[in-house]
């Protein structure tokens, strides 16, 4: 059988001038395939196009882009291998295109969401046989031409052939570590990544934003740190995700996924991170380059101290864990978390375990194989897979952890440690680049 | 008789990577690339008799010397190892692995391990382009300029104008297929990267000219990166090769080596080659002397080549140095496309310096290790299919230390 990703010749971008529309717009152009990108003015998606330029640095790429706005849909669809939508995140919005979509559309041609959690199968319902039969998720994580980790996702009704097509394209021709999941609510790697972001979020109500975050910092294996990460995405965002999540998902981590009142009480007040500079997130950052100020938030009175004033102590181990790391000892490093004592150890440890044990329990879930959530976290979070954890810590002291601090232990694991197995199954990625050492 | 020089394999770290985002030192690149050594040969630490390591500006770079230290602190088996540390500016790598195959062609040892490691990312471009500056004549060629490489190579680049004629698109499509390469590879820094043969030949803001006729997309990166490879004698390759079911002469080794040195500065390099036909005739020496000793004839012997294409007038020099043309007739293999990845003789399947990364004191060892594993089969991505015998050619310099191996296998 002929491999689809030659038979996709044109594909439209809905949404192109948006940071996800335009990004993946550079993706498809990038991979020289003729892309149209769409939005509500031309001139809009002109500026999606120029961003696109930017974000691959080349003017080349525009060879392969042309721009047009809604007016265009119709005829533009109808001649599409592939339509991709990047509209707003509401279920209203999108269905309202999916049907404009579906009665221009030619036949056999498929349709994509970016949607980051949306259901796929309430998004093409309604829609013709053939269009539901060809409806899918393509989840990029932002920004796309940097971010390679991405989710495929299809609904009931969606084609098998249809989803190893997509997935040939993805990871050929696109060059993405492509994994696929189940229609569940926020996929994959939303659901593992902030699952620990909220909970982070919710001790930060007890310990303070400033110890949480230096808590659960790079030494517990990620570039970001958590709340920078949630100012960073935005608390909207966030709220979005976690609120969903809340909703419909019933699983060992719902109280988790409650976003914390004081989030709410801010929220309301407009703070929505990094987005709103004046008014912050967790962080505040006032003035620039010498007069910059940096502020905390104090969870309890809602309120920013300046960041000197906020005392950070963090006990020996932690730099005995960054001492280690700095010096490539990964194991040494993982031995002093896990041998620790102490509230602090505790509550890295229940943050830490508890993401290894919320995201290997997903397996049979949301992802069929480890593999697949060690993908999403590793190649969309840039954290250490939970796989890599595992090894560096073994798997049998692995279980022993998991148990002592009240965790369910996933199958994989319990199988990694009676068989004594490395769990991490990517033997070309050196396990090293998800370590990370806090400045010295 | 000396002995022979057998590769039993090595370990690349991503050179995609900042090491110095992830928070890390120098050491933690070496452990990393001495573990990942250890573990893909099966050659357990104790059996290591020798260590080597190629590095080019630890000092400026890291604020760091004496790396032949840090290969000790790996693992405990390796306290008491002799070691050192070996500087050719961007042919440290070579110079380290022509260290260690001299020791073990003496008979001196029968297992060494070389690492090439530099740590680039550590200073903002301009200081780090400085720092590069000490690998040409600082005070006459480099004190006070701003990128010196560049636009050394660049009158590479003019002085083959000069002489036979030149064209920026045959540079655009040297700049095109290494990043083509680099993207089945792996391990490649540019791998995600979007390049092609138009973007090249444009200008503007996104492929600026860094100096003279050289553009950002003629350049090598800045990399961060790291390589061990592991050689041995028969003394031990032997009973290594046994244990897998092998014979000795499916190992790869090295068949020849040439190792030549031109003046350091590039005008005086351009004086002595004014009666040769080659624009850096020791570099062709050292080509040739690669060849008799590997007992071939020429090029067409071979089935790749990984060469130091530090900028795209360094692999059009390569080109005719090595004898796929008539000198100053480069640009005609380029036509023909026999340099592409499925060529007559693909140049950097790897992506070469301009698409796998540059981390100046590894890259000679990341060429070798490359060869080893086209002739035995497992380049994975970028194998190219069937290869039994590959060359490769690290410089230091503006042309300055040449260094050529052949490394292939008898059966």
């Amino acid at each position: 059988m002929e491999g689809m990703a030659r038979a996709i010749k044109k594909v439209v971008v809905l949404g192109a001038n948006g940071a996800m529309g335009s990004g993946s717009g550079a993706v498809f152009a990038s991979a020289g395939i003729p892309t149209v990108f769409l939005a509500r003015t031309r001139d809009k998606a002109d500026a999606g196009r120029q961003r696109a330029e930017k974000m691959v640095k080349s003017t080349a790429i525009s060879a392969f882009i042309t721009v047009g706005s809604y007016d265009d849909l119709e005829r533009e669809v109808a001649g599409a291998d592939l339509v991709f939508e990047a509209v707003a995140e509401e279920l209203g919005v999108k269905q309202e295109v999916f049907a404009r979509v579906d009665a221009a559309r030619k036949p056999g041609s498929v349709v994509a969401t970016v949607s980051s959690g949306l259901s796929i199968a309430a998004m093409c319902a309604g829609r013709s046989d053939d269009f539901q039969k060809h409806f899918c998720g393509m989840h990029f994580f932002n920004p796309p031409t940097v971010i390679v980790g991405c989710e495929l996702i299809g609904h009931a009704g969606t084609s098998p052939a249809v989803l190893a097509d997509v997935r040939e394209l993805m990871a050929g021709p696109l060059g993405r570590e492509v994994i696929e999941t189940s229609d569940t609510p926020a996929f994959c790697g939303n659901r593992v990544g902030f699952k620990v972001l909220n909970e982070v979020a919710q001790l930060a109500q007890e310990h303070g934003p400033a110890f949480m975050d230096a808590l659960i910092g790079p030494h517990t294996g990620r570039a970001m740190t958590p709340l920078a990460t949630v100012d960073f995405v935005g608390w909207d965002v966030h709220k979005a995700i976690v609120d969903n999540l809340y909703a419909n998902t019933k699983d060992e981590a719902h109280a988790a996924f409650a976003l914390p009142a004081y989030m709410q009480a801010l929220i309301d007040k407009g703070h929505l991170g990094n987005k709103t500079r004046d008014k912050g997130g967790f962080f505040l950052t006032t003035g620039k380059g010498k007069e910059a100020q940096r502020f905390v938030l104090d969870p309890k009175s809602g309120t920013y101290r300046p960041a000197a004033e906020v005392k950070v102590e963090l006990p020996a181990f932690v730099g005995a864990m960054n001492a280690a790391i700095r010096s490539g000892r990964y194991r040494q490093g993982m031995d002093a978390m896990a041998e620790a004592t102490g509230t602090a150890a505790d509550l890295m440890r229940k943050v830490v375990l508890g993401y290894v044990s919320y995201g290997l329990a997903r397996v049979g879930e949301v992802v069929e194989r480890a593999r697949d959530v060690d993908r999403i976290m590793g190649f969309g979070f840039n954290w250490a897979p939970p796989s890599v954890l595992v090894d560096a810590l073994g798997a049998r002291r692995t279980v022993a952890l998991l148990e002592r601090a009240g965790l369910p232990v996933p199958r994989v694991v319990v199988e990694a440690a009676e068989r004594n197995l490395m769990l991490f199954d990517e033997p070309e990625v050196d396990r090293g680049r998800f370590f990370f050492a806090s400045a010295a | 008789m000396s002995r022979t020089v057998y590769i039993l394999g090595g370990h690349q770290t991503d050179f995609a990577r900042n090491w110095t985002k992830e928070g890390k030192h120098i050491s933690a690149m070496i452990r990393e690339a001495v573990e990942g050594t250890l573990a893909a040969t099966g050659v357990a630490a104790k059996d290591i008799q020798v260590g080597h390591v190629g590095n080019f500006a630890a000092e400026l770079y890291s604020m760091q010397g004496h790396l032949g230290a840090f290969l000790v602190d790996v693992d405990p088996a390796f306290h008491g190892l002799p070691t050192g540390r070996h500087e050719a500016a961007c042919a440290s790598g070579s110079i380290a692995l022509l260290a260690a195959s001299a020791e073990l062609e003496a008979g001196r040892y029968d297992v060494a391990l070389v690492v090439g490691v530099e740590q680039m990312k550590t200073v903002s471009p301009a200081i780090g382009g400085d720092y590069l500056g000490t690998a040409a004549w600082y005070e006459s060629e480099a004190k006070g300029v701003e990128f010196p490489f560049p636009k050394l190579f660049g009158k590479l680049g003019d002085e083959y104008d000069r002489r036979y004629g030149l064209k920026d698109e045959h540079l655009a499509h040297i700049s095109a297929v290494n990043y083509a390469n680099a993207k089945r590879n792996p391990k490649a820094q540019t791998r995600t990267w979007y390049m092609t043969e138009a973007h090249a030949c444009g200008g503007g803001e996104y492929n600026a000219t860094i100096g003279g006729r050289i553009k950002i997309s003629d350049c090598s990166q800045v990399t961060d990166g790291a390589v061990g490879v592991i050689l041995a004698t028969e003394a031990y390759a032997a009973g290594w090769a046994r244990q897998r079911g092998m014979s000795l002469d499916q190992l790869p080794r090295i068949q020849g080596w040439g190792h030549r040195t031109a003046p350091l500065r590039f005008v005086d390099k351009v004086e002595a080659a004014k009666d040769s036909p080659y624009v850096l005739p020791h570099t062709r020496q050292a080509v040739t002397d690669a060849y008799r000793r590997a007992g071939i004839a020429d090029c067409w012997a071979l089935d790749g080549i990984e060469t130091h294409d530090c900028f795209t007038t360094s692999e059009y020099m390569a080109i005719d140095h090595f004898g796929l043309t008539a000198p100053g007739e480069s640009w005609k293999a380029i036509e023909a496309g026999v340099i592409d990845f499925g060529g007559k003789l693909p140049i950097n399947p790897s992506g070469g310096l301009i698409g796998a990364g540059h981390p100046v004191g590894a890259t000679g060892v990341r060429q070798l290790l490359d060869c080893a594993r086209q002739v035995t089969g497992t380049a994975g991505g970028y194998q190219v299919d069937g290869a039994r015998r590959f060359a490769m050619l690290n410089i230091g310099g503006s042309g300055t230390t040449s260094v050529v191996f052949v490394v292939g296998r008898d059966a």
